[in-house]
C-alpha cells in the first residue's frame, strides 16, 4: 500500500495549479457563469465562449488531456493517476477535462480499430463528445428492460423508442445508445451499445427541467443549471459500423463503463467540495460575535463530515488503484457511488442545519451566502444518489458481487 | 498512490491468516477468557519465531526494520482471530523504547522483545480517562539517583503478563511552559506495586496499578526529563492505529460470519441472505469495513514516512468507534438469537470490537482533536492535502 504521490505527480500538481492561476482567468470565469451544466464545469466538449475555447487550446497544447489514454490514440500513454491528480485541479477550478462518461474507456476496451482511431482522439481533443442513452421511461434502476429497439435492416440498424435523462443530449455531438438487439433472449443477452452522431435523421431531444433549474445556479453548484433530455427515436437508421462491440454483447460493455462512469476527480469532489467550503467560511466569517466554529456541537460534526470525505478520497483513489492494475471491480466502484453521494446528501444537511435561515438564500438574493451555493445544493446533493446507478441498486451490487448473496426467489404467497 | 495490497503485503496476510487459523480456534479464546495470565506461552513462543515481535523494530536489536504498515497487517489478522496474545501492548511499548529509548534501554529490552522473551506494557489512563497531559496525576521525584512513583494507573493491558511498563508520570507542575511529563520504564515485579484486575467486556487482562513509593533508577527515564509529553502523544498514536487494524480484522470477520450465516438460514421459504433488508445491511457492513481499512492504514503509513499522523489517527479511530461497532451490531441482529447464545461463537468478537471501540480516545475526543485542526489554525483547508499548521496537533 502507498498513499504518497511521487515526486514527479506532485511537481506535475504545482505546474497544473500555477497554470489555472495564470490562465482560469477573469474573462475564463465570466464566461463559464451561466454556463453550467454539466458534472463540475465546463468541458472541452461543451465549451462555447472563445475565452474558454483558447483555454482548452493551452491545456491541450500541455499533453494535459488523455493523460492516460495510448498514444497511438491521441493520449500522452501515462498512468491514470497522474491523470486523476490534473483532472482533480482543474475540476476544482471548474474546468472538466476529463473525456466525461464511459464513452472514451470502452470504445477503447471494445471498440474496432477503426472506431478507436476515429473517436478516442476526437473525444480527448473535446472535437466530439458523447451523451449517454441509457434509461428510459420505464426503468432507469432496472436498466437491463430497457425497450427500445434495433433491428436489422439490410446493412444498416434501424432504431426506435424513447431515452430519458439524456444529459447533455442538447450540446453533445454523439450518443451512446444501449439498445435491444434480441428481444427473444434473457433481458441481458440481449442489449447492445451503438455509437451516433445526434444530428442525424430521426432524433429528437427534448428538454425536461428538474428542481434545481436556475440560470443562477453558481457554477460550482451540483448539477448545476440542472438541465436534461428525453430522446426520441423514430426510424434512426446507422450503419453496421456503429455497433460497439458485439451484437447482443452490450450489457457487459455497458455496465463495464459504468463503473469507471461512477469514480474520478470529478465523481470525488461533487461529493466532498461543500465539506471544504463550509470549513473555510466558517472560519473566515461571523455573524456579528457568534461563530459557528465555536459551538462544540458544530465543531464535532465538522469533525464528523471531515472523516467522511476522507473516506470519499480514500475510496477514489483505490478505484484509481483498480483502475490503474486493469480495472476489474467487483464491488468496490459501487462501494464509492454508494459512500460518497450519501455523504453528499449528509454534507448538505448538515450545512444547513449550521447557517440555519442563511441556507435557503438562492443566489442574487440579499444575504445570500457565498452565492448561495449552499442553498442550490439543497436540491441538488441527493441526486447523486440517483442517477448512475441508485445506491440502493449500488448496494444490491455490493451484496451480489461483494459478497456472492444469493437471489430472492419470488415472493410466497 | 496505490491503495491494493502488494505481493509481499498479500503474502504476510495470507500466512498469518493461514497460522492463526489453524493455531489460534475459538476454544483457545474461551480458555484464555478465564486464565489469570490471559494468554497461552505456546502461542506467543510460535508468533515469536515468526518474528512478529521483532518484524517493526529496527535490525540492530534483533528487528526486521519493517513498516508499521505490516505490523498493521500482522494484528489485523490477530484481531480478525481475536487471538489472545499481548501483542499490541508489547509493541506499543517496545516502538516508543525504539524510537525514543536511550541506546542502553533500547539494547536492554528491544533483543529480549524481538525474540518473545519480554512482554511489555505502557500505563497512561488515570481517574480521569482522556488521553490527555493534563490529566496525569501520578508523580515521580528524584531522589538520589532515583525516582520515586507514586499514583494510580487504569485501563493498564496485560500488566499482569508484563515484565516491564512503560508509565507516564507527572515531574513538573503542568502549568512550567509545559506538560511536565516524563515516560519511566519500569519492572513490573517492583516493591510498591500493587495491581488489582478489572473485569472487563471483553474478558481481557487489565489492571489498576498502584505505584507506592516505588523507587527506580535513574536511567528508567525514557527521553528527558519533563520532556515526556510529545513521545507519549507519539505513543498513543501509534496504539491508537495498530488498534484499529486489529478493530478492522476483528470486524471483517464478524461481519463474514454474518454474511455466511444469511446464505444458510432459511426464513419465510429462501435463505435470509437473498431478501434485500439482509443484503442492504450486509453492504453497508462492507462498505464501513472497507472505509475503516483505508482511514487506518493511511495513518499507519503515513507515520512510516515520518510524518505527523494525528489527524490520521484520529479519523480512523473515531470512525472506527462508531462504525465497527454497528457493523458488529449489526452482525447481532442478522444472526437473531443464535448469536447472542453463550456457546455461539460470534459474541467473542461483539463483545472485543465494543470494548476496543471504548480504549485509547472516544469518538468525541477524536473528533474534537480533528476539529481543533481543522478550525483552530488561520488558513484555507483542502481536501488531501496538509492541513494549514500541522505538523503538530
Amino acid at each position: 500500500m502507498d498513499f504518497g504521490f511521487t515526486p514527479e505527480q506532485e511537481a506535475l500538481r504545482r505546474e497544473v495549479r500555477a497554470f489555472i492561476a495564470q490562465h482560469v482567468t477573469a474573462e475564463v470565469v465570466a464566461e463559464m457563469e451561466g454556463h453550467n451544466e454539466g458534472l463540475l464545469g465546463v468541458t472541452p466538449g461543451t465549451s462555447r465562449g472563445p475565452a474558454v475555447k483558447e483555454l482548452f487550446r493551452k491545456i491541450s497544447e500541455r499533453g494535459w488531456l488523455g493523460i492516460s489514454y495510448p498514444r497511438e490514440y491521441g493520449g500522452q500513454g501515462r498512468d491514470r493517476i497522474t491523470q486523476y491528480i490534473v483532472e482533480e485541479e482543474f475540476a476544482r477550478a471548474n474546468v472538466n477535462i476529463s473525456t466525461a462518461g464511459s464513452s472514451a474507456p470502452m470504445i477503447l476496451a471494445a471498440g474496432s480499430e477503426e472506431q478507436k482511431r476515429h473517436y478516442i482522439p476526437r473525444l480527448i481533443r473535446g472535437e466530439f463528445s458523447f451523451a449517454q442513452g441509457f434509461t428510459e421511461p420505464r426503468g432507469g434502476a432496472d436498466l437491463a428492460s430497457l425497450q427500445c429497439r434495433a433491428v436489422h435492416d439490410g446493412e444498416d440498424y434501424v432504431i426506435n423508442g424513447q431515452k430519458m435523462f439524456t444529459s447533455g443530449a442538447h450540446y453533445c455531438t454523439h450518443l451512446y445508445l444501449m439498445a435491444r438487439t434480441d428481444p427473444g433472449a434473457p433481458k441481458h443477452k440481449g442489449i447492445s451499445v451503438f455509437l451516433m452522431r445526434l444530428d442525424i435523421p430521426g432524433i429528437t431531444v427534448r428538454p425536461l427541467w428538474t428542481m434545481q433549474n436556475d440560470p443562477r445556479a453558481p457554477t460550482r453548484t451540483t448539477y448545476g443549471q440542472s438541465r436534461t433530455n428525453e430522446v426520441f427515436f423514430d426510424d434512426v437508421r446507422v450503419p453496421k459500423t456503429a455497433l460497439l462491440g458485439e451484437e447482443n454483447k452490450g450489457w457487459y460493455i455497458g455496465s463495464t463503463g459504468l463503473n469507471l462512469d461512477r469514480v474520478g476527480a470529478a465523481r470525488y469532489l461533487i461529493s466532498v467540495l461543500r465539506d471544504e467550503e463550509i470549513i473555510n467560511w466558517i472560519k473566515e466569517n461571523r455573524f456579528d460575535g457568534y461563530s459557528p466554529a465555536d459551538d462544540p456541537a458544530i465543531r464535532d460534526k465538522i469533525a464528523e463530515l471531515w472523516i467522511e470525505a476522507q473516506v470519499c478520497r480514500l475510496m477514489t483513489m483505490r478505484s484509481m488503484s483498480i483502475v490503474e492494475h486493469g480495472g476489474r471491480f467487483a464491488y468496490e466502484g459501487a462501494a464509492e457511488k454508494v459512500w460518497a453521494p450519501e455523504h453528499g446528501a449528509r454534507s448538505t444537511e448538515t450545512i444547513a442545519q449550521m447557517l440555519g435561515p442563511y441556507a435557503q438564500l438562492l443566489n442574487g438574493s440579499p444575504r445570500a451566502i457565498e452565492k448561495g451555493i449552499f442553498a442550490h445544493n439543497v436540491m441538488g446533493a441527493f441526486q447523486s444518489q440517483i442517477n448512475h446507478g441508485s445506491v440502493q441498486v449500488m448496494r444490491d451490487q455490493i451484496a451480489r458481487r461483494g459478497l456472492d448473496m444469493p437471489r430472492a426467489r419470488k415472493a410466497s404467497r | 498512490m496505490d491503495l491494493l495490497l502488494t505481493q509481499d503485503e498479500e503474502m504476510l496476510r495470507h500466512a498469518a491468516r493461514a497460522f492463526l487459523s489453524a493455531e489460534c480456534p475459538t476454544s483457545l479464546v474461551r480458555e484464555m477468557e478465564k486464565d489469570p495470565k490471559g494468554y497461552p506461552d505456546g502461542l506467543w513462543r510460535k508468533t515469536a519465531e515468526l518474528g512478529w515481535q521483532g518484524m517493526a523494530l529496527p535490525g540492530k536489536y534483533g528487528g526486521l526494520d519493517l513498516p508499521l504498515v505490516q505490523l498493521g497487517l500482522i494484528l489485523e489478522e490477530v484481531g480478525r482471530a481475536i487471538a489472545p496474545l499481548p501483542l499490541h501492548s508489547t509493541m506499543v511499548a517496545a516502538l516508543a523504547i525504539a524510537s525514543d529509548g536511550s541506546a542502553a534501554q533500547r539494547e536492554a529490552v528491544l533483543p529480549g522483545v524481538a525474540t518473545g522473551k519480554k512482554i511489555l506494557t505502557w500505563a497512561f489512563a488515570e481517574h480521569d480517562p482522556r488521553l490527555l497531559p493534563e490529566t496525569v496525576h501520578t508523580h515521580a521525584v528524584s531522589d538520589g539517583g532515583d525516582f520515586v512513583i507514586n499514583g494510580t494507573k487504569l485501563f493498564v493491558d496485560n500488566f499482569v503478563a508484563a515484565d516491564l511498563c512503560l508509565v507516564a508520570c507527572r515531574t513538573a507542575p503542568a502549568s512550567d511552559g509545559g506538560a511536565g511529563l516524563s515516560l519511566f520504564l519500569v519492572d513490573t515485579g517492583s516493591a510498591g506495586i500493587s495491581e488489582k484486575p478489572l473485569i472487563t467486556l471483553a474478558k481481557d487482562r487489565q489492571s489498576e496499578v498502584e505505584f507506592r513509593n516505588v523507587r527506580v533508577p535513574g536511567p528508567s527515564l525514557v527521553g528527558g526529563l519533563n520532556q515526556g509529553a510529545p513521545i507519549v502523544e507519539r505513543m498513543l498514536d501509534r496504539a491508537t492505529a495498530l488498534l484499529c487494524a486489529q478493530m478492522v480484522g476483528a470486524t471483517r470477520k464478524d461481519a463474514e460470519m454474518a454474511v455466511e450465516y444469511s446464505k444458510y438460514r432459511e426464513a419465510f421459504g429462501q435463505p435470509i441472505g437473498a431478501f434485500q433488508s439482509i443484503q442492504h445491511a450486509c453492504a453497508d457492513m462492507l462498505v464501513w469495513t472497507d472505509a475503516a481499512s483505508l482511514l487506518t492504514y493511511e495513518a499507519l503509513w503515513k507515520m512510516d514516512q515520518g510524518l505527523w499522523a494525528g489527524v490520521e489517527v484520529s479519523q480512523a479511530k473515531a470512525f472506527c468507534n462508531e462504525k465497527c461497532q454497528a457493523v458488529v451490531r449489526l452482525s447481532q441482529t442478522i444472526h437473531g438469537g443464535i448469536g447472542f447464545m453463550m456457546e455461539f461463537d460470534l459474541h467473542l468478537w461483539f463483545r472485543r470490537v465494543s470494548a476496543w471501540a471504548m480504549r485509547l480516545g472516544t469518538t468525541f475526543e477524536h473528533r474534537a482533536r480533528i476539529s481543533r485542526a481543522l478550525l483552530d489554525h488561520p488558513g484555507r483547508v483542502v481536501l488531501g492535502r496538509p492541513l494549514p499548521g500541522s505538523a503538530h496537533g
